[in-house]
């Protein structure tokens, strides 16, 4: 293996990847990702992989992972087959009072080009008949999908090595030298160098910072999932909370705990998974639960993703966020940019680490 | 076992497929599983994982006892929603999109 890249990126998950892929489609200099285990053992591999749009505030947030969602066909072509589906996003509500939110969003989402339809009781069942009854309405875009999140980081990870980037996995970096012009990154298996340095640690990021004397300010946030027997096809949109697999599987799910990197299931949770489930979909009393599983968000302390620059070393960035399913196309495309030429075709100031520095 | 053994029997997984995620690095249970969906069927493993640990153990060499089993997750064997339901619809943990839209001035923030 060799030991000297033009790049070096840390955390082969979907954000690690996805810059990883990109940036091979652009550059024949070498580039490593390093993992201090196997891709998809961090939160790739336990997510409900929406590729959600309509209803993220604000707007520019929504604005911009709608750039990422339109790139996801595009990418499909691309990499291969990652059970990408566009089936339209629908969030039901079940009191009067949340109508009034649905129609404020559904004016100003029309101004950025998020269609946003907010649909009646009766508009509601007929596109989701086995909606509970009782729904009051829903809002819907043909914008928000899902993909399978396994294979999409098995694809960036295939494309990535075709186009010669190497993997070196159950490795973990233990610390990051910063000399003239290089970085000497010392893992498991030895030490690395490199020009630039990329940091796409997920949960993780906050102790990849400590070792570059940086502070990413990024939180743990648990989510549990329950997943059902495979059941015929049922479910016609994604709806936020829960959304059919290409499988007939239900995954049903959006839980938010701050426990820290436990893992764990419990029980008062998934109680309340349950709940949702029948309280949505009431025909899903009869399904069978085959698993639970949990995954830890990497969640930036004001919820926005973190990327580009990191001000002040040269040749280092950082790249971590929560949504990283949704965002992983784009923000490959706009790290590639970056690194490249200096400067993204979408503006990412906004997500600059600089901003907690105030 | 040849090329065309069937490993995993509730995803229909053959020996084939998991010995290509195995050139490709995987190395444990849990990684074959993410790849392939070895393991991910209704018996969540108890089928397969010994014939998947004998096949981790004849590629990589790893001594079976340092080879890591499968994460087993609740409830182990298949139960309907409605015995884990309470009926509740106060949620506390779980959150609805909707409620995450606020309103300032009557306007989406
Ligand atoms: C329950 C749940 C539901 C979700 N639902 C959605 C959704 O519907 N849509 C959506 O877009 N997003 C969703 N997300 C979020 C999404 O899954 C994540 O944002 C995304 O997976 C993050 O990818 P990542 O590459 O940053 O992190 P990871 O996949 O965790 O990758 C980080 C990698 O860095 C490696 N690493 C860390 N430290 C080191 C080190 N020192 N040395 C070497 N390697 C290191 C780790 O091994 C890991 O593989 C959900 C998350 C959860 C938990
Ligand atoms: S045989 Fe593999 S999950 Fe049942």
């Amino acid at each position: 293996m060799d030991r000297s890249y033009e790049t070096i990126i840390i955390g082969g998950g979907v954000v690690g990847s996805s810059i990883a892929y990109h940036l091979s489609e652009q550059t024949k200099e070498a580039v490593l990702v390093l993992d201090q285990k196997f891709p998809l053992s961090g939160t790739s591999g336990s997510t409900q992989a929406w590729v959600w749009v309509h209803n993220k505030t604000p707007s520019w947030y929504a604005e911009f992972s709608m750039y990422s969602a339109e790139l996801y066909s595009y990418l499909s072509k691309k990499i291969g087959d990652v059970e990408f589906k566009r089936t339209g996003g629908l969030s039901p509500f079940f009191n009067e009072a949340d109508r009034e939110k649905a129609v404020r969003l559904a004016e100003a989402y029309e101004q950025i080009g998020i269609k946003i339809k907010v649909l009646s009781r009766e508009e509601a069942l007929e596109k989701e008949p086995f909606l509970n009854p009782d729904v009051v309405g829903a809002t819907y875009s043909a914008i928000d999908g899902n993909v399978n999140p396994f294979r999409l980081v098995d694809r960036y990870m295939r494309a990535a090595k075709k186009n010669g980037v190497q993997y070196s996995t159950y490795n973990k970096v233990t610390e990051i030298q910063k000399m003239p012009g290089k970085f000497i990154v010392v893992s498991e298996k030895g030490e690395f160098s490199c020009k630039n340095l990329i940091l796409a640690g997920g949960t993780w990021s906050r102790e990849l910072g400590k070792l570059v004397d940086v502070n990413i300010p990024i939180n743990q946030l648990r989510g549990q999932i329950l997943v059902t027997e495979p059941l015929k096809p049922f479910l016609n949109y994604t709806i936020s909370g829960l959304r059919q697999a290409f499988n007939g599987e239900v995954l049903i799910g959006y839980s938010m705990e701050q426990e820290g990197f436990n893992r764990a299931t419990t029980l008062d949770v998934i109680q309340e998974t349950a709940n949702m489930a029948v309280h949505y979909v009431p025909s899903l009393k009869k399904a069978k639960v085959v698993r639970a599983f949990s995954g830890i968000r990497a969640m930036p302390e004001d919820g926005f993703p973190i990327l580009g620059k990191i001000p002040g070393v040269e040749n280092l960035y950082v790249a971590a966020t929560h949504s990283g399913v949704t965002l992983s196309p784009l923000i490959g495309t706009l790290m590639t940019e970056l690194i490249l030429e200096g400067e993204t075709s979408i503006p990412i100031d906004r997500y600059s680490i600089s901003r907690f520095a105030k | 076992m040849d090329k065309s053994t069937i490993i995993c029997r509730c995803e229909e997984i053959s020996y084939e497929e998991i010995e290509e995620v195995l050139t490709n690095g995987a190395t444990t249970f849990d990684d074959i599983k993410r790849l392939t969906r070895c393991g991910m069927g209704p018996c969540q493993s108890k089928i397969c994982h010994s014939l998947v640990a004998s096949m981790i153990h004849e590629k990589t060499n790893t001594p079976y006892f340092q080879i890591p089993l499968p994460r087993m997750r609740m409830p182990l064997s298949p139960i309907k929603l409605e015995t884990l339901a309470t009926n509740s619809t106060s949620f506390s943990s779980v959150k609805s999109v909707m409620d995450e839209v606020e309103l300032e001035d009557g306007k989406v923030r």
